[in-house]
């Protein structure tokens, strides 16, 4: 059964939630799902670019203003 | 047929990712219009207010909005431009900026150009600044900072427009670091600055030269830049 991980961001600037999502995708298996959370506008475009780039499963939304989660799903 | 099932799979992983968020994801967002619509009010009244004063504060006013609008909305970042190349090996923004700089370069010749052949005073010439071992440092220590602190200059101003408070720590160490910076500034420029050649291409160039040089130095590290995203792009689908 595929899990899902929560990763709280709030009040992280850049870089740091990319570090973070970076080091918590290698500790999931594939298929498990990583949600990210994050209020930092310039995380907000390089999270979801970088694990795209790495042929991940991207989803983003606006959860509340300024508040965004991330949905990664880990593929290889 | 495979298409059926691909949009299919597509389906019940939309639904479970949707069952997934629940309640969180359904929360209402606050109506920000009449937030936006005192700040418009305000925005507009200080600059009615400059415009009266003088017509250039009044200039000052509208291109520093703009800047800061297009700043937010382009997701423009000189620390992402700099840091992101060896964090995600992205280089999109790092093409931005050099883009930037090509086009401000054009037309920063052109002005200055202009005053030029009109036998003006050059406008600007006072930014031509010695370059020495000491903008090398201090580029260095500003590259280093600027990681750390989430943000450069633009880009702090921009977070805590944005909201984001943890960003009032870096503009409040970027005070004291400019105050200390100027405190001491007739020292860096008495012991370092002074000595160092002072470099304005169209004066060793000519004016198409010193464009032409310029341009080909960013085309240069444009299609390095290109390169570096592309090989490794490349090693990840392999």
């Amino acid at each position: 059964m595929a899990k899902e991980v929560e990763l709280d961001c709030m009040g992280e600037a850049c870089p740091i939630p990319l570090i973070k999502t970076e080091k918590a995708l290698e500790e999931l298996e594939v298929g498990d799902t990583l949600i990210v959370l994050i209020d930092h506008s310039c995380a907000m475009k390089n999270v979801p670019e970088w694990a795209r780039k790495q042929g991940h499963e991207v989803e983003l939304e606006e959860v509340d203003d300024g508040e965004w989660e991330c949905y990664i799903e880990k593929m290889k | 047929m495979k298409g059926c099932e691909v949009v299919a799979e597509e389906t019940v992983r939309a639904s479970s990712r949707a069952s997934a968020r629940g309640d969180r994801g359904k929360r209402k967002k606050k109506n920000q219009i009449p937030i936006a619509m005192v700040i418009f009010a305000v925005i507009s009244g200080i600059g009615v207010w400059l415009g009266f004063k003088e017509d250039t504060l009044l200039l000052y006013w509208l291109l520093g909005l703009a800047f800061g609008f297009t700043l937010q909305r382009s997701r423009f970042c000189f620390t992402a431009s700099m840091r992101d190349p060896y964090l995600t090996k992205s280089t999109s923004i790092t093409r931005a900026v050099l883009i930037a700089f090509a086009i401000t370069s054009i037309a920063f010749t052109a002005i200055k150009y202009g005053y030029f052949i009109k036998g003006l005073a050059i406008p600007g010439q006072g930014y031509v600044v010695p370059i020495s071992i000491a903008t090398a440092i201090g580029a260095c220590m500003f590259g280093i900072g600027m990681v750390i602190a989430g943000g450069c200059a633009s880009g702090t101003l921009m977070r805590i427009g944005e909201g984001f408070w943890m960003q009032v720590i870096s503009l409040f160490f970027f005070i004291v670091g400019s105050l200390w910076g100027a405190h001491d500034f007739g020292w860096w420029k008495r012991t370092f600055m002074l000595k160092a050649p002072k470099i304005f291409l169209p004066d060793y160039l000519g004016w198409l030269g010193g464009l032409a040089v310029n341009l080909l130095i960013i085309a240069v590290i444009y299609v390095i830049a290109h390169k570096w995203e592309k090989k490794h792009s490349d090693g990840l689908s392999h």
